[in-house]
């Protein structure tokens, strides 16, 4: 086979850029050493194809079915720093025997295709998205911690990823047949592309600095393979969420900053406080290695416990103007200077005053808060309607084109204006809402309106054959109508 | 009025030191036209991308202030509400009736004090619940016009996150707030219903000056109803008008200018 000793090189020289945690461009003009690596390769005993096999399906990402399937091959896709280095030894697997491999590579050379074409939907293969890695190599801001936030967000990957997947498979469709073609054209491909990347595989492939660059460049190849951290050529969404995640939510921020977790002290923390406190004899004669180990917390620190025990002391120290520095706030008598407020009595009534504007305030704000929390609860509740729609929508399309052919006309007309109706009452019960006053009913209302929408979906959905399609559509017809007389009451 | 001047306006009008702790409105919004600005071309896409990058990050940090702050002060009221509690307890063991040193005017005097610092501790509290409150307004808001300028859907997803930040976690100041209000009905003596007819009659005599909480809450009040009065650009999203069923209440206290203290 002519086609062997190309593939043997690449394979190899995959396996070098492998063994960097690499996994990717490979061109035949790369120094590669076949033989020894050969050697160690067949030394490689068969279970380790089934652990590759294992930590592909093992491995619960649950984002992409692309970063799924790219377990085998993907040290490079890998979710986390500490992934990569297993699968060095996995990635040995594919070089073993002979009669093993075809099958392998084959699916890990479709999973190479398909991978870099998914996370750089604009930006070519591989290459560009390497290279941009490695420039930014050096800026090395990526903390580690917030990639776990990345699987915290499956609503936000999981839209891009719709929308990402079906580019990546229109690109995938020539290159089906042929599976050994693939590599080598794909690898043809990245030699091609850019000049930078083959500069840069150069760098890396001086032998002694392999191994430094080992753990970097794993940590810095997952985090390019990962949707957000690219900024060119990125739908805004996954730029955007994957951005916010390379900031860090407040939360895991306060984890990876050693100086200065921020502890969240309630009621009963402090009354526990207090306790350690008395037991030790006061605020003055506690220390707070003592309070500490008093109040025996799991995520207390003593760093916690001093700042706090000294505003306890300040607090207590001054209990008179105990209210923070009562500089800055004005007693109601100078406040309300025109009422003549000498004797106790106005004072009190002053005060009492000041109460109930105090009390109407947070009135206010706690039905506001609920407002907001529930706005934007239905607003997540629509927009998944609305993707489920659009979903159901084009299957329902399908449906009726293929199966019916009597009543086709009129159901997938009846399907069509019904899917258009649910969109146009989904945009009127928005309309509706701003409008009435915020209490329960209408939200429970605008929620059975769009729990009728889902219904209507579902209903033709499940019906085959003529008779049932027609009825429910029938039903669909009918349903919409006095869906919308009720959202105008 | 636009928000930004309401806003601008608000923090004016809270505790001095609260005043650099609200969200950046201007700059966010500055950059906001600085993104829209930006040609999407191709060669432009990197730095769309670096704007967007840079945006994000910026409103980051602002939540990190707001959840230090909002933690921080939290904290200062979990330990001053257990202080007034023990206050109050010292108070009465001391100089009430049956206490070891029981003086009447001892008494009265102490009380009074008591009474002034738990009112005006309750209106602290509530001005951090508007904080709070405020500073989720303006991240709705700037977020909506991100959206809105950049054709981007960075809106929703960010702010379920922004939903489950501490700082928009106010449920512990709330109730702490409504533990306030019982320990301020047990210290007050009785007599309610005369309150509102001496408010009306004392209708165009209250002036509220200065600095105080009394001022900043009448303020913050003042302030809800007219954000929600409705505006331009209602939808699905925004919270209908603020409903006041005593607003004769505000309208009876006037608020003096206040003089910028830069």
């Amino acid at each position: 086979m002519e086609a062997r000793p190309a593939f043997s090189i690449e394979r190899s020289g995959a396996k070098q850029l492998s063994s960097m945690g690499m996994s990717g461009a490979l061109s035949s003009s790369l120094p590669v050493h076949p033989t020894p690596i050969e050697e160690t390769y067949s030394k490689i005993p068969d279970s380790q194809q089934a652990f590759v096999e294992k930590e592909r399906l093992a491995r619960p990402l649950t984002h992409s079915s692309h970063l799924n399937s790219s377990g085998a091959v993907g040290h490079m896709f890998s979710s986390s720093p500490g992934y990569s280095t297993d699968l060095h030894h996995s990635s040995l697997s594919p070089h073993g025997k002979h009669s093993r491999n075809p099958h392998f590579i084959s699916q890990s050379s479709s999973n190479m295709v398909s991978l870099p074409l998914s996370y750089s939907s604009s930006s070519g293969p591989l290459p560009s998205t390497t290279s941009s890695c490695y420039s930014k190599e050096s800026n090395g801001s990526w903390d580690a911690d917030s990639m776990p936030n990345i699987l915290d967000f499956p609503v936000n990957t999981s839209i891009k990823d719709s929308q990402v997947e079906s580019s990546a498979c229109n690109i995938m469709a020539p290159d089906e047949d042929g599976k050994k073609n693939d590599w080598q054209e794909w690898a043809d491909q990245l030699i091609n592309d850019d000049d930078a990347l083959t500069s840069n595989w150069n760098d890396i492939l001086v032998d002694p600095s392999i191994h430094d660059l080992e753990p970097k460049v794993s940590c810095q190849t997952s985090k390019s393979s990962l949707p957000g951290q690219q900024p060119q050529g990125h739908q805004q969404l996954s730029a955007s969420s994957g951005e916010k995640h390379g900031s860090a939510p407040p939360s895991s921020s306060a984890n990876s900053a050693p100086a200065k977790p921020r502890m969240r002290w309630t009621p009963e923390l402090h009354e526990a406080f207090v306790e350690a406190v008395t037991k030790l004899g006061g605020s003055e004669r506690a220390t707070p290695k003592g309070v500490l180990r008093l109040m025996k917390v799991e995520s207390l620190t003593i760093y916690h416990v001093k700042s706090h025990l000294q505003k306890y002391r300040t607090a207590r120290y001054r209990p008179e103007s105990s209210e923070g520095s009562s500089e800055k706030k004005l007693t109601p008598i100078e406040e309300m200077s025109s009422l003549d407020l000498k004797t106790g009595i106005e004072l009190t009534e002053a005060l009492r005053l000041q109460m109930e504007v105090q009390k109407r305030l947070h009135e206010q704000l706690e039905i506001q808060r609920n407002l907001q929390l529930r706005i934007e609860e239905q607003g997540r509740y629509l927009q998944m309607m609305f993707e489920q729609q659009c979903k159901s929508g084009v299957e329902k399309f399908k449906a009726a084109s293929s199966a019916i052919e009597d009543p086709s006309g009129v159901s997938s007309d009846a399907i069509k204006d019904s899917s258009a109706k649910t969109e146009v009452d989904v945009s009127q019960v928005n309309h509706s809402k701003s409008g009435t006053e915020p209490d329960n009913n209408s939200n429970a209302q605008v929620e059975a309106n769009s729990l009728k929408v889902v219904e209507n979906d579902n209903a033709p959905e499940s019906q085959t054959s003529d008779n049932p399609k027609q009825g429910a559509s029938e039903d669909y017809v009918n349903a919409p109508p006095s869906k919308r007389q009720r959202t105008d009451e | 009025m636009k928000f930004g001047k309401r806003l601008k306006k608000q923090i004016m009008e809270s505790l001095p030191e609260w005043r650099d702790k609200f969200l950046s409105y201007k700059e966010l919004k500055k950059l906001v036209r600085l993104i829209s600005a930006a040609p999407s071309l191709p060669a432009g896409v990197r730095e769309y991308g670096k704007a967007e990058a840079e945006f994000v990050y910026l409103l980051n940090n602002e939540i990190d202030k707001f959840n230090n702050f909002f933690m921080e002060q939290e904290e200062d009221f979990v330990i001053r509400h257990e202080a007034l509690e023990e206050k109050m307890k010292e108070v009465r063991e001391r100089w009430g009736p049956s206490g070891s040193e029981a003086s009447e005017t001892k008494y009265g005097e102490e009380m009074a004090k008591i009474r002034k610092d738990m009112v005006d501790f309750h209106g602290e509290m509530v001005l951090l619940v508007n904080y709070s409150s405020v500073n989720y307004t303006g991240l709705a808001k700037i977020l909506k016009k991100y959206d809105k300028r950049t054709g981007g859907l960075l809106r929703l997803p960010f702010i379920q996150k922004v939903l489950e930040q501490p700082f928009y976690a106010t449920d512990q100041i709330s109730k702490l707030v409504k533990k306030c209000e019982r320990m301020i009905d047990v210290v007050f003596p009785a007599a309610e219903e005369e309150l509102a007819e001496k408010v009306k009659e004392a209708r165009d005599a209250i002036t509220v000056a200065g600095e105080g909480i009394f001022r900043n809450t009448v303020a913050a009040l003042v302030t809800i109803q007219e954000i929600r009065a409705g505006s331009s650009t209602q939808s699905a999203f925004s919270l209908p008008p603020l409903n006041l069923s005593d607003s004769h209440l505000l309208h009876a206290i006037h608020l003096n200018p206040t003089i910028p203290t830069n």
